[in-house]
């Protein structure tokens, strides 16, 4: 009995539940983008048609949609490996004790919902929020500044903070595993600390980098809420296009073509980001040897 | 530690907890209007909360949901990490990418896509369809948690208990199951935690049932009220209650364990 059944086949039903209920809807779409649809009767024609892909090729609304998309994942991604280098670079250096009660504070806003998150941040940048009435009471201003709300600057300020912490997270667990010896032979051997971070810290944490570049891309591009909720009438995204057409236009077929092509050039770009950051040398050690 | 360690780390805890602590103080500012200067104490926010009744049935469903989500997210996370730690685990690379699938596509274009073929097969949008599919998405995160404890794990434990004629269920039962209890409550917490933050999932798949989440954002679509403010604390504060008891509870079994180690001694 014990030969038959071994934990490894646990697999089994993992696999067919994440199967059935991930890869067959992302298939699923691939087929409905070939679909045609009858608008008369609201339903779906099975067919083999080009007919969403060459509207989705077409369309500079579509291509736009998507770009912007990207360009916002890929700065949001920059901004945050940018800023949380140095925390993460920081949090390293705490005592032990304070390493715990350091991963508590920075996971804490993590856990607290989506809605939290965008409705505070639209508290604080309000007509009569927190910075306008510390620039007013400042003198800098007489009247509300009105482009801290509903605009890409509120935007990006929100995708990068509800991302920050998975990027810090990431660098931060890497940056751990270097053996701290490391760092003092480069001292000793006369590195000045510039030399010791770009020669041997840098390039030991481009793994953990990697992670949080992919991650926050992934997550920042894809998020439709926070632009919907604070973006105003730049607030625009491919998901939200692809939700109106699923919903209100029943164009299923170009709302399938439009989400393929999102997904795919997501993870284009994500692929081609962490193969440019793995091109450091140290990086490949690490996989080649594991971690030191 | 140098001053610039300790400057570095207050700019971004400052950063990450100004919109809560602005959001902390106007749910208890007198005024109706959230605006600089504050005008006075007062709980009635709060108490207006009690009152609300779509709020406390938003929140009542979200609380329904987020148990099974806790449950099965753990369960299922349970059986993907003893099948990825196995050592007789033929496609572990495969199954380690199948198993974040749900992480590394992002939540609107897997939602959308499970809509579409639900909507397609007949099935209704509803409490179930938002239940699996949170379950699906929480899978990665619980998987990640418990496989990161088992790894760490003596295996000679297990197989002490195997030499001494235990079945592998007795084994798993009583050798692995209590190693992993703390890690298991850990999962089912994440589970609940993600399910309560949830929009995006509710947004697509929720259909008539309507979670907190989703009445919140369609109120602040409209304006902004201080018994919103309100509402937000008490969840971020039972949020923050389930983080800390989970680890305390982890503590706790820990010092637990370490003093068993004690006198065993």
């Amino acid at each position: 009995m014990a030969s038959v059944l071994h934990r490894a086949h646990l697999a089994v039903p993992v696999a067919f539940i994440l199967i059935l209920g991930c890869v067959l809807p992302l298939a699923v779409l691939l087929v409905f983008s070939v679909f045609e649809v009858d608008l008369d009767a609201f339903t779906l024609v099975p067919a083999f048609s080009g007919q969403s892909w060459t509207q989705m090729f077409t369309n500079p609304v579509f291509t736009f949609l998507i770009g912007k998309s990207v360009v916002s994942g890929a700065g949001t991604a920059l901004l945050a490996a940018l800023i949380g280098y140095p925390i993460a670079v920081s949090m390293t250096r705490l005592p032990v004790l304070w390493k715990g009660i350091g991963s508590i504070v920075l996971l804490t806003p993590l856990y607290t919902g989506e809605i939290v998150r965008i409705y505070a941040w639209r508290v604080v940048l309000g007509s009569e929020g927190l910075v306008n009435a510390a620039l007013k009471w400042l003198g800098v201003i007489d009247e509300p500044v009105k482009f801290l709300l509903f605009s890409p600057f509120t935007t990006h300020l929100v995708l990068l903070y509800n991302n920050l912490p998975f990027m810090v997270l990431a660098i931060w667990i890497s940056a751990e595993l270097i053996d701290k010896r490391l760092i003092e032979a480069a001292r000793d051997l006369g590195a000045r600390p510039i030399d010791a971070f770009f020669k041997v810290i840098l390039p030991l944490t481009t793994p953990g980098l990697a992670v949080g570049v992919f991650t926050v891309f992934a997550l920042a591009a894809g998020d439709m809420m926070t632009p919907s909720l604070l973006g105003g009438t730049s607030g625009a995204t491919p998901m939200a296009m692809i939700d109106n057409l699923f919903g209100t236009a029943f164009d299923w077929p170009l709302a399938s073509a439009l989400s393929l092509s999102l997904l795919v050039i997501l993870f284009a770009f994500a692929t081609g980001f962490v193969t440019i950051l793995l091109r450091f040398d140290g990086a490949r050690a690490v996989f080649r040897r594991g971690a030191p | 530690m140098s001053r610039l360690v300790i400057l570095t780390l207050g700019l971004a805890v400052c950063f990450f907890y100004l919109p809560i602590v602005v959001l902390g103080i106007f749910s208890f500012n007198a005024a109706s209007t959230m605006a600089f200067p504050l005008s006075g104490f007062t709980l009635s926010w709060y108490a207006d909360l009690f009152g609300n009744e779509a709020f406390l049935g938003g929140f009542v469903t979200s609380f329904l949901i987020a148990q099974p989500v806790g449950l099965l997210g753990a369960l299922i996370g349970l059986m993907a990490a003893l099948a990825v730690t196995s050592p007789r685990m033929k496609f572990r690379a495969a199954f380690a990418i199948l198993v974040l699938v749900p992480f590394l596509v992002p939540k609107t274009v897997l939602s959308i896509a499970q809509a579409m073929l639900m909507s397609w097969v007949g099935l209704g949008r509803g409490a179930t369809a938002l239940i699996l599919a949170q379950t699906l998405v929480v899978i990665p995160f619980t998987t990640t948690i418990l496989a990161a404890v088992m790894v760490r794990l003596d295996p000679r434990l297990e197989e002490a208990a195997r030499d001494l004629g235990a079945t592998p269920w007795q084994s798993f039962r009583r050798v692995l199951l209590p190693q992993l209890s703390v890690a298991l409550s850990a999962a089912y917490s994440i589970g609940v935690i993600l399910s309560l933050a949830d929009l995006t999932i509710s947004m697509f798949l929720a259909g008539r049932t309507q979670p907190l989440s989703l009445i919140v954002a369609s109120e602040f679509r409209r304006e902004l009220k201080p018994d919103l403010n309100a509402m937000q604390v008490a969840v971020l504060v039972l949020t923050v209650l389930i983080v800390a008891l989970t680890e305390i509870n982890r503590r706790r079994r820990l010092r637990g364990r370490m003093a068993h180690i004690r006198d065993d001694l």
